[in-house]
């Protein structure tokens, strides 16, 4: 005896329809959300403080003979030097027209292991130097690349050891208020 | 004649009848471009915008800009919080971006040996003055009960060909309206 089908197996499997309308409804409100509240335009910025006009307080510290590390820019080389000689003068000549930004780079990087709780830079462009210029120059002064060596120096703050995170972070502009060299 | 008519109306009404619009290819590009705008969203917390005519410089800084009065040198002018400051001297073929780009005040513009750009520092000291006027009149108070002090940022914004000639009249003039901290601004380079 057999016995009798299942009349599961006879009846057809019922299709079911999934009402996507409103999630594509949801999804286009998102995406018409993100659109208009995205920033395209990714702007960021380098601070630069004003040179501070000497104080009693700089002249105290000029007696201890800071670094002072001076990079200026001159027609074909850039010079980088400190007015106490505490590191050799070393002149970049420029790659074409424009300064040799690895090479720049590669030399402060040796200054700063030299001096690694050294952060700021006076940096004297020449007059005729484009703003393009200055801004890829500030790069290089100021960030450290992910090939470059690790470096570390002691907070003498805490006394702990502390990983180093950026080369020359302060740029400040050197003959902005009208000493020193600018064409 | 008309029997086919009828028929093929017939027929065109049963397409429509069975007819479903599949949504789920669609569904699927919808999804993809939802997780590449989540992946890729970044909002502004400023209210800088790109200037038409200026071309910035490239930066690797990851730094962003906060809110702060907004400076903006174009081939045609210095703008200072969307009013037009100063005009350069125009050179032909200046506006249509050709070589000829001068970025260079009038004479009478400058004083102080050529340094400060005059009606420049007005602005800016007009700016500086409503600030603290603000300051005075908000209760956000330092620990001695003072007004918090004018905090002197401004952030520049100026056509990479600018040379540093013009840079400096400028940092120089803003220096002189006491603003003591200069936000130079660039495209992100990623």
């Amino acid at each position: 005896m057999f016995k009798r089908p299942s009349s599961r197996r006879r009846t057809q499997p019922q299709e079911v329809m999934v009402n996507l309308v409103p999630m594509m409804d949801a999804l286009v409100t998102m995406i018409a959300f993100l659109m208009y509240t995205m920033a395209f335009m990714s702007l960021t910025m380098i601070e630069s403080p004003l040179p501070i006009v000497s104080s009693s307080e700089n002249e105290q510290q000029l007696k201890e003979r800071p670094l002072q590390l001076t990079i200026t820019i001159k027609p074909g080389e850039v010079l980088i030097w400190s007015p106490f000689e505490l590191v050799p003068s070393v002149s970049v000549p420029h790659k074409g027209e424009q300064p040799d930004l690895p090479k720049i780079h590669e030399t402060l990087l040796g200054i700063k292991q030299k001096f690694p709780r050294e952060n700021k830079v006076i940096l004297v462009p020449n007059d005729t130097t484009p703003y393009d210029t200055i801004i890829g120059l500030m790069d290089a002064i100021r960030l450290l690349e992910k090939t470059d060596p690790p470096m570390s120096a002691v907070n003498p703050e805490t006394g702990v050891d502390e990983q180093v995170k950026t080369l020359f972070s302060d740029v400040v502009f050197g003959n902005l208020l009208g000493s020193g060299e600018s064409s | 004649m008309s029997r086919t008519n009828i028929r093929n109306r017939r027929s065109r009404k049963k397409i429509h009848k069975d007819f479903e619009l599949q949504l789920t290819s669609m569904m699927d590009i919808l999804v993809i471009i939802l997780v590449f705008l989540l992946k890729s969203y970044q909002t502004s917390t400023n209210s800088f915008t790109s200037v038409p005519g200026i071309k910035l410089p490239l930066s690797k800084s990851q730094d962003n800009p906060p809110d702060s009065l907004h400076l903006i040198v174009t081939p045609e002018a210095i703008t200072f919080e969307n009013q037009r400051i100063v005009e350069f001297v125009q050179s032909p073929g200046a506006i249509d971006g050709g070589a000829s780009l001068s970025y260079e005040f009038r004479d009478e513009d400058l004083d102080e040996g050529g340094l400060r750009v005059v009606r420049l520092y007005d602005a800016l000291n007009r700016a500086r003055e409503k600030a603290e006027v603000l300051r005075a009149k908000s209760e956000a108070r330092d620990a001695d009960g003072n007004p918090l002090p004018f905090d002197g940022l401004i952030a520049i914004q100026a056509d990479k060909r600018v040379k540093y000639e013009t840079l400096r009249k400028i940092l120089y003039t803003a220096g002189a309206a006491e603003f003591r901290t200069f936000r130079l601004l660039a495209m992100k380079q990623e």
